[in-house]
């Protein structure tokens, strides 16, 4: 056989120039350097690998090593080559690859597996898929080998990952033949979370298991229950231990840790029964399968504290993620309000239009557009509820189908009719929008509807008015009704139209700015800049709450 | 979550009290989620808004959900101990109108009573 160097990528210098491969058999366990290729694996004595199995043909497999890549190729063996657990021909392996050969389970490789100080979850499992119980240790010390390796899980915040792993030592240390993560959901109920038997294959059914054990043990102060269905006769005749032949069903109530969880598994944490059940580890075995009714109490109230504090790190990280991704809805949502408020303001001969946007930190809803044709120049302000992406994109929307339909010179009444059609037709869940659309004739002659939004400042010769006229949002009720209001404007006159963010504005003490306040600097004040100026000298350094929007119509005449 | 909510039962009219502030998010979220719970065990329901400070238009919006969605399916709610903000905040957008309001929890009760009976 003729043997060609390596030259693949070698990386980790742990393990000197040559990737390993981790042989476990039974309770054996062997680093093999992966010195040469092909490397030969099956029953004849003369191979690189020799497995002594009749499931493993005499010429198994191969592994080759092709442009620094490695290559499992099956040999037209009779039961197959497996990666991963999935049967393949040829398959590059990547680093932790778990490869079997015709054997399943009791034998298989580990492909160039990480060393102790990595920290991925991912390395993790190869690491206690390698270690093998023997009698020597104490399960005490194994569980603390797997806890300690389980805690640099905690960087990497894969909830998923972190109950398998804790399964797949659970499994180990109590020797039992299935074991399930159950997780609260938000309505109080346990739902399956991950489920692995003691061959590391996944387990997506619960139904064979005790549910009445497992919701007792929930309910229980205990740290464990124990249920030895042989030792109790009351217990026989349930459903699931008959039909399913259960033997020892351990449930183990995982609750939120209190204080901080002792890492010494030997003290045990008092757990109140007041403290908050966040789920439950359940393992069992059956009859046929061995007897796990004597697995040592240490060893479980371990495992109670660890796992859940293991499982309250992992949901920590997991709302730092969380936060992460509404960080980037932010942005997102931001860049849509950006474009919304990116208004080119029609320049006519009788009228002045101006605007203005003050953002909060977080997004609302809130547009405004103009658009001018034969009908008069119009403006609508509106603002849409809620916030962040939903309220942008449908404010985004909103705009979209008003400024065609202003465009297209339809009457204001067919206009908010459609928005309120289309809201409630749509079924938005409770998302609404108040606005108010105006348009202004060449001759001074204003018409407007205002659907549920703050009034608009009409604003003659210093003298403020509000007038009453008002609808219901869009999109509240599907059978609303809409009427618009006229007001003939003289030179000079003004229109300021306001969100209800300038309004609700708050100042340190909780007090909002107010009608009052907006109408007496609208009195007097000359510019949009005064009414801003006002709000922020009323807030002081209190952050606004919601978008500040306001849109001056000035008629010229 | 700066809102609390309460229940308790009269005449098998069961009567809401809300204390805080109705914000679109957590609070207009926990009070939907609330009030159908209620709405399930009984079709007849006060809802007593005194203790509430303040309300947005995501609360509001809840608000106009729940209630239109229960008045779909039969049921009836009424509302009492609206504060003067919440008065006006009814008044601009009409929705006076398509709420019921009343001005004490007792007027609501027999206005309940008088719908039953």
């Amino acid at each position: 056989m003729a043997f060609q160097p390596i030259t693949g990528p070698v990386s980790s210098p742990g393990s000197g120039i040559f990737p390993t491969l981790v042989f476990v058999q039974g309770n054996d366990q062997r680093t093999i350097n992966l010195d040469h290729t092909p490397f030969t694996v099956g029953r004849k004595v003369d191979k690189d690998l020799v497995i002594a199995d009749p499931r493993v043909s005499r010429d198994h497999a191969l592994i080759t090593s092709e442009d620094g890549q490695f290559c499992v190729v099956d040999q037209g063996s009779k039961h197959g080559t497996f990666v991963n657990g999935e049967r393949v021909q040829r398959k590059t392996l990547e680093r932790n690859d778990r490869v079997e050969f015709g054997v399943r389970d009791v034998s298989y490789v580990i492909f160039h597996p990480h060393h102790a100080s990595s920290n991925t979850a991912r390395e993790f499992l190869s690491q206690i898929s390698g270690i093998q119980i023997s009698t020597d240790t104490t399960d005490l010390e194994k569980l603390t080998l797997f806890l300690e390796a389980a805690r640099k899980l905690n960087t990497t915040g894969v909830l998923d990952e972190i109950l398998v792993t804790l399964l797949d030592a659970t499994l180990k240390l109590t020797r039992a033949e299935r074991g399930y993560v159950f997780m609260r959901d938000e309505e109080n109920n346990l739902r399956l979370a991950a489920g692995r038997n003691s061959k590391g294959e996944p387990l997506l059914d619960d139904t064979t298991i005790s549910h009445s054990i497992l919701d007792e043990g929930v309910k229980s102060n205990s740290e464990f229950v124990i249920t030895d269905t042989s030792q109790s006769l009351d217990l026989a005749g349930r459903h699931s231990i008959v039909a399913y032949d259960l033997r020892t069903v351990i449930c183990i109530p995982l609750r939120k840790p209190q204080v901080q969880a002792t890492r010494d598994a030997q003290v045990a944490v008092p757990s109140e029964s007041s403290a908050e059940v966040m789920g439950a580890l359940y393992v069992d075995s059956r009859f046929a399968s061995r007897d796990i009714s004597s697995v040592s109490n240490d060893i479980l109230r371990a495992i109670a504290t660890e796992a859940a504090s293991l499982i309250e790190n992992a949901r920590l990280v997991q709302a730092e993620e969380a936060s992460r991704r509404y960080q980037q809805e932010l942005s997102i949502a931001a860049s849509i309000q950006q474009r919304l408020m990116a208004v080119t303001i029609p320049e006519v001969p009788f009228a002045r239009l101006k605007g203005r946007n003050l953002s909060c930190k977080e997004i609302g809803g809130d547009f405004f557009d103009a658009v001018n044709t034969d009908e008069g120049l119009a403006v609508v302000l509106a603002d849409v509820s809620g916030k962040g992406v939903s309220a942008a994109l449908l404010a985004s929307t909103l705009q979209g189908m008003i400024y065609s339909q202003l465009s297209a010179g339809m009457p204001l009444i067919d206009i908010v009719l459609a928005a309120n059609r289309f809201f409630t037709h749509k079924h938005i869940g409770e998302k609404y929008a108040t606005l108010i659309i105006a348009r202004i004739r060449r001759d001074g002659e204003l018409e407007y509807v205002n659907c549920g939004h703050v009034p608009p400042l009409l604003v003659c010769n210093k003298e403020v008015i509000r007038p009453p006229h008002g609808n219901l949002p869009v999109g509240l009720l599907a059978d609303a009704t809409y009427e618009s209001d006229h007001v003939s404007l003289h030179a000079g006159d003004r229109l300021i139209l306001v969100t209800d963010g300038v309004t609700e504005a708050e100042n340190a003490r909780g007090d909002f700015f107010e009608d009052s306040r907006l109408e007496a600097v609208a009195a007097k004040s000359a510019t949009l800049e005064d009414i801003f100026a006002a709000v922020a000298n009323f807030c002081g350094g209190t952050p606004l709450n919601d978008d500040c929007t306001v849109v001056e119509l000035v008629y010229t005449g | 979550m700066n809102l609390k909510v309460e229940k308790r039962r009269v005449d098998g009219v069961t009567i809401v009290s809300c204390q805080g502030r109705i914000m679109f998010g957590d609070e207009a979220n926990a009070l939907r989620d609330f009030l159908k719970q209620v709405l399930t065990e009984t079709p007849r329901m006060v809802l007593n808004l005194s203790g509430v400070t303040y309300i947005d238009s995501g609360g509001l919006g809840t608000l106009v959900g729940v209630y239109s969605s229960a008045r779909g399916a039969g049921a009836d709610i009424k509302l009492t101990g609206l504060g003067q903000r919440l008065r006006d905040v009814l008044q601009i957008t009409k929705l006076a109108t398509v709420f019921e309001v009343f001005d004490s929890e007792q007027e609501a009760l027999t206005a309940l009573g008088r719908g039953a009976a």
